[in-house]
C-alpha cells in the first residue's frame, strides 16, 4: 500500500534534512506507529505520508513515496482529494468553522468532492456510527469536548473513504477520557481494512492497539518491527523515548532477581499481569 | 478565485477578521480614541496582496455590521476594502522593506480613509460619529464650513494616526513571524527582512 | 449555533421561511428607498412602513425597535446639536445662550435621524430573520465563489472564540501588573502586550487550518454539492424581480419629488 524508496526532505530555510534516506513499505489494513523524541521527524513523515510535503511545506526532496499507484512526491495536494486523510494535535483548528451542526461538518469534504447528496447521507450516517458521535449529530462542532472533536476530526475524513489516514499525535491535547476514545476509533477504523499511520507520544496505548511501530531518530528509521520487539529494547532511552511502567517494573523485578531473567519484557498491562505471576 | 488564492491565504482571511474585530472592540472596552480596526486588514494586504486585503476590509465591516456588534460598520465596508487594497499594493510596489516607506503608506491610507468615508458620513449620519471625536464637527462647523467638509476634517485628524499606528503593527508582528511560515504567503519577496 | 457573531433570532414565522435572497431583495428595497425619498418624511415612512411591520411578521418587532433605536441615539442627539445649532446661514427659531437652532439645521437633523434608522434598521431585519448559512448558500448557488462561503461562516464561529481569546489574554496582562486604567498614554501602552500575542498565537494556527482544509479537498477542481437545500418558489422570485424594480421606481420618484419641491 505504501512504498517509500530513499526519501530525503529539506524544509526551506533548512541547514539540514528533516528526512533521511528512508525506506519503508507498509502492508495495507496495518497499524503503523511511529515514535521518536521531539524533532525526530515523525510529523514530517506525517505530512510526507499525506502529501502535504513537499506541496504544501516546499523544500528540497529526493526519493519517491508511493501511496497506492500515487507517486506523492509530483501529485498536487488538489488532486489527491481525500484519498488520504491527515488528523493533527489541535482538534479545534480541524473544525472548518465554515459549518453549523456536526452532520454538516462530516458533509463539507463530500460537498468539495461533488458527491451526491444521496450518497452523502447514508455515508455520514455509517462514520457517525463508527465514531460514535451519533447522538451529537445536530450539535455545534464547537459544542463538544477535546475527544469528540477529535473523533470528529477523524470522522470528516473518514467520511471521504481515504484508503491511508495518517494521525499526527492526536491524543497530545486530550485527557486520559478522550485518548481512549480515540484509540478506541482507530480500532474500529483498522477493522473496516483503512490503513493507520499514527505518530504518537504515549507509547502504553500504542503497545496495545499497533501492529507495528517504527522509531525515528534524526530523520532517519533506526528501529522497526513489532510493539514487543522496539518497546522492550534496551536501547530505547537512548533515543529520548522511556520505554512503559511495566516494562521499566519488569527490568527492576530482573535486577532484583523477583523474576526469571529469561521471560520477555512486558510492555502492556496484559503481557505485565503474565510477566508477574509465577 | 480559489486558485489566485492559496488556502494559507484563504485560512488566514477568517481568523484577520476575527482579530480586527477583537482588538477594535477591546479599543471599545478601554476607551482609547482610536480606531484601531484594520489590524488584519492590513496584516493580509501585506502578505497575500492588494485583492486578499480588499476582501478581508469589505468583510469585516459587513460581518462586524451583520453581526449586530456594530451596525454602523456596515455602510463604510468600502472603506475598509481600500484600506486593504492599499496596504497590498504598497507591498507589492516595495514600500514594504523599509519602515518609513511603510509608515508613509500608512499614512496616505490614513488620508484617502477620511475623504473615502466623508460622503458616507454626510449622506446616512448627518455627518456626525455619534462619539467625542464630534467636537471636531462642531468646531469646524461653527466656524462655517459644509456638512462634508466638516467630516472631512474630523476624519483627516482621527484616520492618518490611526492608520499610521496600524500599518506600523502589523510591520512589527510580520518582523516577529518565523521565517518558515513567511515564505509560504504570496507576498513573501516584498516583506521586510 | 453555538455562540457565533449572528443575530439570527429564531422564529416560527413565514418571513423566516422565506428564500435568503428574498430578504435580500426586501432589505436592499428598504436601503434605496430609504436613502432616495426626500426627507425628512421620506425615510420615516420607510421604517415605519415597511420595517417595522416586516419585523413583526417576523416576530424580531421588539428586538429591532430596541436595537435600532438603541444604536441611533447617539447620532441623534449629536446630529441635532451640531446641525441644528451650527447651520451655516440658517433662519433661527430659538435661542440657546449665544447659540441659535436653525430650522434647516433641525430639518436635516431630522431627516438624517430618519435615514440611520432605515439603513440600520434594514440591516438589523436582515440579520434578524435570515440564517447566515442559508446566505451564504444562496449567493453560493448562485455563482458567488466557494472561497466566500467559507471566510463568512468561519469568521463568524471564530471570531467570539477570538473574543474570549482577547479577554483572557487582557485578564492574564492585568494580573501580572498591566495597568488598563489612567491616562491614554498608559492605555494604549496596554495595547501591545495585548495585540502581539494574539496575533502571533493565532497566525500560527492558520498553517493547521490550512491543512485541514486541503484535507478536506478544499482546492479540489471541478464540480461541488451540497448537503443543505433552500426552498424557493415562483411567487418569491416574482417578488424579488419587483422588488428590483421597486428599487429603482423609489430612485425615481425620488428625483422627481425632488425636482417638484
Amino acid at each position: 500500500m505504501i512504498a517509500v524508496r530513499g526519501f530525503t526532505y529539506t524544509y526551506p530555510a533548512a541547514t539540514a534534512p528533516s528526512l533521511q534516506d528512508i525506506d519503508l513499505d507498509v502492508p495495507a489494513g496495518q497499524f503503523l506507529a511511529v515514535i521518536g523524541a521531539n524533532g525526530a521527524g515523525k510529523s514530517t513523515l506525517c505530512y510526507s505520508l499525506s502529501g502535504f510535503v513537499p506541496d504544501f511545506y516546499k523544500g528540497t526532496v529526493v526519493g519517491t513515496i508511493h501511496v497506492g499507484e500515487r507517486n506523492l512526491v509530483q501529485t498536487p495536494l488538489a488532486d489527491l482529494a481525500g484519498e488520504i486523510g491527515l488528523v493533527f494535535a489541535n482538534p479545534f483548528n480541524q473544525i472548518t468553522g465554515a459549518r453549523f451542526t456536526v452532520r454538516e461538518e462530516l458533509a463539507f469534504g463530500l460537498e468539495n468532492l461533488g458527491i451526491p447528496r444521496e450518497e452523502m447521507l447514508p455515508r455520514i450516517e455509517e462514520v457517525l456510527r463508527l465514531t460514535g458521535l451519533e447522538e451529537l449529530a445536530e450539535r455545534s462542532p464547537y459544542a463538544l469536548s477535546g475527544g469528540q472533536q477529535q473523533r470528529l476530526a477523524i470522522a470528516s475524513v473518514m467520511v471521504m473513504q481515504p484508503k491511508l489516514l495518517v494521525l499526527d499525535e492526536p491524543t497530545s491535547q486530550l485527557d486520559p477520557v478522550g485518548t481512549r476514545e480515540v484509540f478506541e476509533t482507530l480500532d474500529a477504523l483498522t477493522k473496516t481494512g483503512t490503513t493507520v499511520v499514527l505518530a504518537e507520544h504515549k507509547l502504553e496505548w500504542i503497545a496495545v492497539h499497533a501492529d507495528r511501530i517504527i522509531l525515528l531518530d534524526g530523520g532517519r528509521i533506526v528501529h522497526d518491527g513489532h510493539p514487543h520487539d522496539v518497546l522492550a529494547d534496551p536501547s530505547l532511552p537512548t533515543y529520548g523515548l522511556a520505554p512503559t511502567r511495566y516494562t521499566q517494573a519488569a527490568r527492576l523485578a530482573v535486577t532484583q532477581g523477583c523474576v526469571p531473567a529469561d521471560r520477555p519484557l512486558p510492555v502492556t498491562l496484559d503481557e505485565a499481569v503474565k510477566f508477574f505471576s509465577p | 478565485m480559489k486558485r489566485s488564492f492559496n488556502t494559507l491565504t484563504l485560512a488566514l482571511i477568517p481568523v484577520a477578521i476575527a482579530i480586527n474585530i477583537a482588538i477594535g472592540q477591546i479599543i471599545v472596552l478601554l476607551k482609547i480614541p482610536i480606531y484601531l480596526d484594520s489590524i488584519g486588514t492590513v496584516l493580509v494586504g501585506m502578505l497575500a496582496g492588494p485583492l486578499a486585503g480588499l476582501i478581508t476590509g469589505a468583510l469585516t465591516n459587513l460581518i462586524w455590521g451583520l453581526s449586530g456588534l456594530n451596525p454602523t460598520y456596515t455602510p463604510f465596508f468600502y472603506v475598509a476594502a481600500v484600506i486593504g487594497l492599499l496596504a497590498g499594493i504598497f507591498t507589492r510596489i516595495g514600500w514594504a522593506r523599509r519602515i518609513w516607506m511603510w509608515a508613509l503608506g500608512g499614512l496616505i491610507t490614513g488620508v484617502v480613509a477620511a475623504i473615502l468615508s466623508a460622503p458616507t458620513s454626510a449622506i446616512v449620519f448627518g455627518g456626525v460619529t455619534g462619539a467625542g471625536t464630534d467636537l471636531i464637527v462642531a468646531a469646524l462647523r461653527a466656524s462655517g464650513a459644509g456638512i462634508m467638509q466638516a467630516t472631512f476634517g474630523q476624519g483627516i485628524v482621527s484616520d492618518p494616526l490611526d492608520k499610521l499606528a496600524t500599518f506600523l503593527v502589523v510591520f512589527l508582528i510580520v518582523l516577529a513571524l518565523p521565517l518558515r511560515l513567511r515564505v509560504r504567503f504570496p507576498n513573501a519577496e516584498h516583506l521586510p527582512k | 449555533m453555538a455562540n457565533a457573531f449572528s443575530l439570527y433570532a429564531p422564529r416560527p414565522s413565514s418571513l423566516h421561511r422565506l428564500h435568503p435572497l428574498t430578504m435580500l431583495a426586501v432589505v436592499g428595497f428598504c436601503l434605496v428607498a430609504g436613502l432616495a425619498l426626500p426627507g425628512p418624511w421620506g425615510p420615516y415612512l420607510v421604517f415605519l412602513f415597511v420595517i417595522l411591520p416586516l419585523a413583526a411578521w417576523g416576530q424580531v418587532l421588539p428586538n429591532l425597535l430596541s436595537s435600532a433605536l438603541k444604536i441611533a441615539l447617539p447620532f441623534a442627539i449629536s446630529v441635532f446639536l451640531i446641525q441644528g445649532l451650527f447651520w451655516t446661514g440658517g433662519t433661527p427659531i430659538a435661542h440657546l445662550g449665544p447659540l441659535s437652532l436653525k430650522s434647516e439645521g433641525l430639518l436635516f437633523a431630522a431627516q438624517s435621524t430618519g435615514r440611520i434608522l432605515a439603513v440600520i434598521g434594514a440591516f438589523l431585519l436582515l440579520s434578524l430573520t435570515v440564517r447566515p448559512d442559508t446566505l451564504m448558500i444562496a449567493l453560493d448557488q448562485r455563482g458567488a465563489p466557494k472561497a466566500l462561503t467559507y471566510i463568512v461562516l468561519a469568521t463568524i464561529q471564530i471570531a467570539p472564540r477570538f473574543q474570549a481569546k482577547a479577554n483572557t489574554i487582557l485578564d492574564a496582562q492585568r494580573a501580572r501588573g498591566l495597568e488598563t486604567e489612567g491616562g491614554v498614554g498608559r492605555r494604549v501602552r496596554a495595547l501591545l502586550p495585548l495585540v502581539v500575542p494574539l496575533v502571533l498565537g493565532s497566525i500560527i494556527d492558520i498553517e493547521e487550518r490550512a491543512m485541514s482544509l486541503e484535507a478536506r479537498a478544499f482546492s479540489r477542481e471541478g464540480k461541488k454539492t451540497s448537503l443543505l437545500v433552500l426552498p424557493d418558489s415562483a411567487a418569491q422570485k416574482a417578488a424579488r424581480a419587483a422588488l428590483l424594480i421597486g428599487m429603482a421606481a423609489a430612485v425615481a420618484a425620488g428625483i422627481w419629488l425632488r425636482r417638484a419641491s
